[in-house]
């Protein structure tokens, strides 16, 4: 703008002058007046005036313009500055004075666009942020969140402000992990009851929320879902420990319906996963189904079972728990109160008068009461079966003394000389035992106050039966013996008549003498009364037996009683001698037992022993003692025997060692041979 | 298997070759289901019991008595011509290991001292080391006289019980048989048959069986405690009852089950019967064979129980049956012992 316009200024001036010039030839030519000229002169004047004034004008417009929008860019800038936390530029003053306000636009331009750019760069990142602090918080259901306020402002976009939005997301998002966490446990727990429970875990969960029954995909977090989980373990627990408590109850129940009828282990084991939950606690029961609906009414249908059968078998069991408390009373040797029937009525109880359970529990305290009394008796008791026992053995002595035979040596003889040794051994206790046992049960007596009854009967007025029967008894043998005495000095008159001595008259075995004997009846505790009297008083039995005690009746039964006792044995083996007395006699004579055996005693050529010798004589078979009448086993069915058949045993006498002398063997004859020299002699001779 | 007598299965499996004069004993081997027999025909003979193959004949001057194995390729005999003969069964290779001065009656070999024992009627017991040298002198290791002529053997471990005529019983430890352990006579009273010891495994009831002419069994213990001697017992068996009267047999063999303790016996009446010693109980009885039983052996495994049908000249010389071995497989019911159902009154 400086030569340039310039040069066309002075050109214009130039051309202006020519043109004036020109005008004024051309006016003179024309003539024009002079006013004329400068009216027209004027208006020219005036004409560009007004051209220069509009120009002006025009100028100064676009200049306020310039400065308006360098402004407003400033402005903007500075706005944005401040808005992202930044230090704002200054550029208009340094730039004031160097190249006009087109300059200086154009210098503000581009910082702006820079600015105006990072601002939507930055605003980008907030609304990232911000989206997902709404998506959490949405999530997690803070409808208060302050997440529109931040998204309208903004004015604050500093870096610090993004901070604090990260902040608030990091921890939104810590958040949303917790919560899941704590769902998943929920939803956890919540399976575990479902399925102890025996509910439907899905339907359970998708009543609480819907999102939570899927495997996959979110699950919804927020407070009122939390809220309604915990509401949903809650009641669950309690369906729990209200089941669980009702199937402990039945358990107890089962238990004791179990321990009252004796239930086989079989069927208890059915339901052992019932009663091991007996003393569990809550948190203990977690196997499936142990509590669902189902298992709790077959439990529940069990125990009415149990009962049902309970009642049907109430009777029993009271008929079970009466023979207990006898068979107690009868092993301590007590009689029950009189009415011992009366006392637990089964008619009434079938008739329902009764409450059965009721009555069972008086048995079992009537039970508890006999034991006791049965332990402070039992040393007393002890004593009488001792004495009881070597009475029996007294009794079995006397009816062996009167036996004539008994040192016949037959089979077992020398058994029954040995008893009969300990039995005298033992008798001779006896009076020293009764004694003894008189002393204890009069401190029992006096200690209690009561008598010490034995089956009902009082054991001093037995003791005392028992010594007077006992010096009878020595009477008796005393005048036995003095008639014994009487009798051999009439036998010796006799014999100096006749000369000759009668033989001693053998007792009939078959028919024995009875026994006289003192000993108490074992009663009661060999069962044999109750057997015998099972429907009459037990204490009018008693009275019973010992009526018949005296008239000697038990005789009879005794040896029932004992069962296979060796009296028994005895017994069998007397008859058994009756039978074969000479025939043994006679065997002894031919051959003593045990003596040493010539050989040519034996097995002779010709002896009968050998095959085809059909028979074998009565003497022969009977050396080989157990006699004859023994049966054979030999069974005549060749094919085996179904099932093993003992053997037909003897014991065989102790052994002899035996001391061969050379005499000895010179002495024997050569009568013996084997089949085999005998065979080989017949060989060689051929 | 060829024309056996008896219908198969109920006596067992014939052996084919029999011999062809009586039975005097038979023996399986220790280590296979070889079967060794003597025979009154002179000779020994070798069968495989399996295969029912004849495996090898041994001639001799004589009746055999008794046979036994050495190793499952050797055995011993006991010959009337008063030899004792080893052979080998592989080369037929055969010799005297020395003599006594009677018919030899038994012969035992035991493993425990690597000695054979025999036993004559010349009433002495002779022991043979057939480990040692070959002249006689040297093989015999001791005589030991007896009470009578030696009828039967049994050996257990160390111990060897003799049985001799008049009822005589001496017991000797091998290792010391300058005297008797134990002279006893008899728990029978007549004549005395076989003995056997108890296998080993019946434990402190160690001792032997005894059978007799007359138709008993006695069962006795070599612990002489009263403890031990009030166990003994003799049982009676092998008899028959006709018309009231018995007939009574001799029970020829006996033979222990090798696991389970019960043994066989076997007597004239040509029966064979399984007791349970301990049980006092009669397992089995197997159907009647054709004439008598003189000699029972088992397997070492107790499924194969060998026995000799053969006429023991009981009655002298009468006309009699064929002379035969059966192998009969054995089922454990029949030797199997059975608990007492009932305890034995006192």
């Amino acid at each position: 703008m400086t030569s340039l316009p310039k040069n066309h200024l002075s050109e214009m001036e130039t051309t202006c002058e020519t043109l004036l010039h020109e005008l004024q030839v051309i006016w003179d030519e024309i003539g024009e007046s002079d006013p004329e000229k400068d009216k027209m002169l004027l208006e020219l004047e005036r004409e560009c005036l007004e051209v220069y004034r509009r120009r002006v004008d025009q100028s100064n417009k676009r200049r306020a313009q310039l400065r308006q929008a360098i402004a407003d860019s400033e402005a903007e800038l500075a706005a944005i500055c401040s808005a992202m936390g930044e230090r704002p530029v200054h550029i208009s003053q340094s730039n004031q004075n160097a190249g006009g306000l087109r300059e200086e636009l154009k210098a503000i331009a581009p910082q702006l666009e820079e600015m105006k750019k990072r601002k939507a760069e930055r605003w980008a990142q907030f609304l990232e942020i911000i989206e997902q602090i709404k998506k959490i918080s949405a999530e997690i259901g803070h409808s208060d969140c302050n997440s529109a306020d931040i998204a309208l402002d903004q004015s604050d976009l500093s870096m610090r402000k993004l901070e604090e939005l990260t902040m608030q997301l990091q921890a939104l998002q810590k958040e949303k992990s917790e919560r899941l966490k704590q769902v998943f446990d929920y939803l956890k727990s919540l399976s575990m009851l479902c399925e102890v429970l025996g509910f439907d875990y899905k339907e359970t969960v998708s009543g609480v929320h819907p999102s939570l029954d899927e495997n996959e995909g979110a699950k919804c977090i927020s407070d009122d879902t939390i809220v309604r989980l915990e509401c949903a373990i809650d009641s669950l627990r309690k369906v729990k420990i209200q089941r669980m408590q009702k199937l402990q109850d039945l358990a107890t129940t089962m238990l004791e319906l179990w321990n009252l009828m004796d239930t086989p282990n079989e069927e208890q084991q059915l339901f052992q996963n019932v009663t091991c939950n007996l003393a569990a606690s809550e948190h203990e029961i977690t196997e499936p189904n142990t509590l669902s609906e189902d298992y709790i009414s077959y439990v529940e249908a069990e125990v009415s079972r149990l009962e049902q059968l309970k009642a049907s078998k109430m009777k029993d069991l009271v008929l079970k728990k009466k023979t207990e408390l006898e068979e107690h009373r009868r092993r301590a040797h007590i009689i029950g109160e009189v009415g011992c029937e009366a006392e637990f009525p089964i008619e009434a109880i079938q008739a329902g008068a009764i409450d059965p359970s009721l009555v069972l529990e008086q048995i079992e305290a009537q039970i508890a009461i006999v034991k006791e009394e049965a332990f402070s008796r039992k040393d007393i008791l002890e004593r009488v079966e001792k004495w009881l026992a070597a009475c029996e053995e007294e009794s079995w002595l006397e009816e062996y003394n009167k036996d004539e035979n008994r040192y016949n040596a037959g089979r077992g003889a020398h058994l029954t000389l040995k008893r009969a040794e300990k039995a005298r051994n033992l008798v001779s206790k006896i009076p020293a035992m009764v004694d003894n046992l008189a002393v204890k049960v009069t401190t029992w007596e006096n200690e209690r106050g009561t008598d010490f009854a034995y089956d009902g009967v009082r054991l001093l007025t037995m003791l005392e039966e028992y010594t007077i029967l006992r010096q009878e008894k020595e009477q008796e043998r005393k005048r036995q013996r003095d008639q014994k005495k009487l009798q051999g000095q009439l036998m010796a008159e006799q014999e100096a008549l006749y000369g000759s001595k009668p033989s001693p008259s053998k007792p009939l075995n078959g028919k024995k003498t009875p026994k006289n004997t003192g000993v108490p009846n074992r009663r009661l505790s060999l069962g044999g009364a109750m057997n015998q009297h099972s429907k009459t008083d037990i204490a009018h039995s008693n009275r019973a037996i010992r009526a018949a005690k005296k008239a000697d009746e038990m005789d009879t039964l005794s040896p029932v009683s004992r069962g296979l006792d060796i009296a028994g044995l005895t017994v069998r083996k007397l008859s058994f001698n009756a039978t074969s007395n000479n025939a043994s006699r006679e065997a002894e004579v031919l051959r003593k037992p045990f003596s040493q055996v010539k050989p040519g005693n034996q097995l002779a050529p010709t002896t009968p022993v050998s095959k085809p010798l059909a028979s074998i004589p009565a003497d022969i078979e009977e050396e080989n003692r157990p006699p004859k009448t023994v049966p054979i086993i030999a069974s005549k069915t060749p094919i085996a025997a179904p099932s093993p058949s003992p053997m037909q045993v003897a014991c065989t006498p102790a052994p002899v060692a035996l001391k061969f002398e050379e005499e000895n063997v010179k002495l024997s004859p050569e009568a013996e041979f084997s089949f085999e020299e005998r065979r080989l002699a017949l060989y060689l001779s051929r | 298997m060829n024309a056996a007598p008896v219908p198969l299965g109920s006596g067992g499996k014939e052996l084919s070759k029999p011999p062809t004069d009586g039975i005097s004993n038979l023996r399986f081997s220790n280590h296979s289901d070889h079967l060794l027999v003597s025979s009154w025909d002179k000779t020994v003979r070798l069968y495989d019991a399996n295969a029912n193959v004849l495996k090898g004949e041994f001639l001799h001057g004589g009746p055999v008595l008794d046979c036994c194995f050495h190793d499952d390729s050797s055995g011993f005999s006991a010959c009337s011509d008063n030899t004792v003969r080893r052979y080998v069964f592989g080369s037929g290779k055969e010799d005297i290991l020395g003599r006594h001065d009677a018919p030899v009656r038994c012969v035992e070999y035991s493993y425990a001292a690597g000695q054979v024992i025999t036993g004559s009627w010349d009433k002495t017991l002779k022991c043979w080391d057939v480990r040692g040298a070959s002249g006689p002198e040297h093989t015999l290791v001791g005589t030991y006289p007896q009470p009578e002529r030696v009828y039967s053997l049994s050996l257990v471990g160390n111990k060897i019980v003799v049985a001799t005529a008049g009822r005589h019983i001496n017991v000797y430890d091998l290792r010391n048989m300058s005297q008797p352990e134990q002279r006893r006579e008899s728990s029978l009273k007549y004549q005395t048959r076989c003995v056997r010891c108890y296998p080993n495994g019946t434990g402190v009831k160690f001792g032997f069986a005894l059978s007799s002419v007359e138709g008993r069994v006695a069962m006795e213990f070599f612990d002489m405690s009263e403890t031990a001697q009030t166990k003994k017992y003799a049982f009676k068996c092998h008899r028959k009852s006709e018309n009231g009267r018995d007939i009574v047999y001799p029970v020829n063999a006996m033979a222990f089950h090798p696991i389970y303790g019960t043994f066989a016996t076997g007597g004239c009446d040509g029966y064979v019967n399984v007791w349970d010693g301990i049980n006092k109980k009669r397992l089995y009885q197997y159907s009647k064979y054709p004439t008598s039983i003189s000699a029972l052996s088992f397997s070492r495994d107790g499924r194969l129980l060998a026995v000799a049908s053969s006429y023991t000249f009981e009655e002298g010389d009468i006309p009699h049956e064929p002379d035969a071995i059966f192998i009969r497989s054995v089922n454990e019911v029949e030797v199997k012992p059975k608990p007492k159902t009932v305890p034995a009154p006192s």
